[in-house]
């Protein structure tokens, strides 16, 4: 004899799964006050993810593409930056360049507040040592007023003197040559003396007397008597001083105020008249 | 046979409902609760329940378009499972009982409906009185009429009709 199903034995219990199951069709069609019904806020519970990854793929494939567009600009751009500052980089240095000029001739009329008449100012294009001579090339020449004779002077001090002229360039014979020489003066002792050039770069002080108390850092000025250079112009100070055992002289190193390795625009002063020599610098030792 | 005599029940319900209503009569019988009626005295609460709800559903379908799929079912579903109960207790035979039981039934459903839709929807809509009352009437009739339409010995009567014919 075969049991009859549960739901036969106790139809309450069908009852309630028809009625439930009424009910949840019933509230699944009912539509709430947010206008929704309750089984599309169901679908919506349930699809939501899967519409939250479509949305986010839709998101990021959008990012790429406006990822990619920026870059394509900020690629046009970086080239174009890249252009303007390559330029803007050689008007900066072109503009250093001639700031630096500016600041030479600034302190070379500084040095020279009234050159004298006749004063060029010139360019050092060019330094050149051949054993114990030292000289320097200026792109001013004959055509420029440029004559034999002429001082070259920089803002630290003077450099030489003119050799030879050509038209448009001139020789100078710096001071450090083995055979220039130069009238000077120790400005804190007076002492007059001549200084020669040691062919290394430097210049020698000769025929100050032992007795003078003569110390590093001592000034060097030209004296005007050579006929060559006019007086005061800074040589140098003196480097080092030292004395033979028997010598009844220093022998004095000069540490040279211009250097011509460091100097392009320099100060060409017309040669010195003879009426502008002076006579054996009076008022001094 | 059961499932049979039911689906011809609910075919013949469908039918009558949609003549009546193209007819726009008010107060028309509720021919749907006569399957469940009937499947209630017959075959006790499951069949009742089931008829029940085939019966909603189909009424929510046909009769009213655009409402709530289920509603009719939930009530149908509760008054097949009621007139089941009560005919497993009582023997309802008599047709003024039948057509109490019917009239009743169409009360109580209404009734029913009335507080789902409150539950649901949150406003209480009373069905007219009078079309109420008429709905209930005309099932009630129309239940009867056909309670005692089946209950009526059609071949015996034929075969004794017959018999005095010959003798």
């Amino acid at each position: 004899m075969s049991t009859p199903p549960l739901t036969t034995r106790r139809p309450e219990i069908l009852l309630a799964v028809l009625l439930s199951g009424c009910l949840v069709a019933l509230s699944l069609q009912v539509r709430r006050p947010t206008g929704e019904t309750l089984g599309e806020r169901w679908l919506q519970s349930l699809l939501a993810p899967f519409v939250d990854t479509v949305a986010g793929v839709r998101t990021a494939g959008g990012s790429v593409s406006e990822w990619s567009s920026s870059r394509r600009a900020l690629l046009a751009e970086n080239a174009r930056l890249r252009g303007t500052v390559e330029r803007l980089e050689a008007d900066l240095l072109r503009l250093r360049d001639s700031e630096r000029d500016r600041d030479r001739l600034l302190a070379l009329f500084g040095a020279h507040p009234s050159p004298p008449a006749g004063t060029l100012a010139a360019r050092l294009v060019a330094v050149e040592s051949a054993g114990a001579f030292r000289t320097a090339l200026l792109d001013r020449g004959e055509g420029d007023g440029v004559a034999p004779d002429a001082v070259v002077v920089a803002a630290e001090g003077v450099l030489g003197r003119v050799v030879a002229v050509g038209s448009g360039t001139a020789r100078v014979q710096l001071l450090s040559d083995r055979l220039a020489a130069a009238g000077v003066v120790l400005a804190r002792q007076g002492r007059a003396a001549v200084a020669r050039g040691d062919g290394k770069g430097g210049a020698a002080v000769h025929y100050v007397p032992a007795i003078e108390p003569v110390e590093p850092g001592d000034l060097i000025v030209t004296s005007g008597t050579d006929g060559i250079y006019p007086g005061d112009l800074r040589v140098g100070t003196v480097k080092t001083v030292t004395r033979g055992s028997e010598s009844l002289f220093w022998e004095i190193q000069v540490a040279m105020a211009a250097d011509p390795a460091r100097t392009a625009r320099v100060f060409v002063l017309p040669p010195v008249k003879k009426s502008d020599v002076r006579p054996g610098a009076p008022g001094r030792k | 046979m059961t499932s049979l005599r039911l689906a011809a029940a609910l075919a013949l319900s469908t039918l009558g409902t949609l003549g009546l209503g193209a007819l726009g009569l008010r107060g028309t019988p509720d021919l749907f609760l006569l399957p469940v009626g009937d499947s209630a005295r017959r075959g006790g609460p499951p069949l009742a329940m089931v008829a029940g709800l085939l019966a909603g559903l189909l009424e929510d379908l046909v009769s009213a378009p655009g409402r709530l799929v289920g509603l009719h079912a939930f009530t149908k579903i509760l008054v097949g499972y009621l007139l089941a109960a009560v005919a497993a207790r009582t023997v309802v035979e008599k047709p003024a009982a039948v057509g109490g039981l019917l009239a009743g039934a169409v009360l109580f459903e209404a009734l029913v409906l009335v507080l789902l839709l409150w539950i649901l929807r949150g406003e209480v809509l009373f069905p007219a009185p009078l079309v109420l009352a008429l709905r209930a009437v005309s099932t009630a009739a129309v239940g009867t009429a056909l309670h005692v339409a089946v209950r009526v010995p059609w071949r015996e009567r034929r075969a004794a009709r017959r018999r005095m014919k010959l003798g």
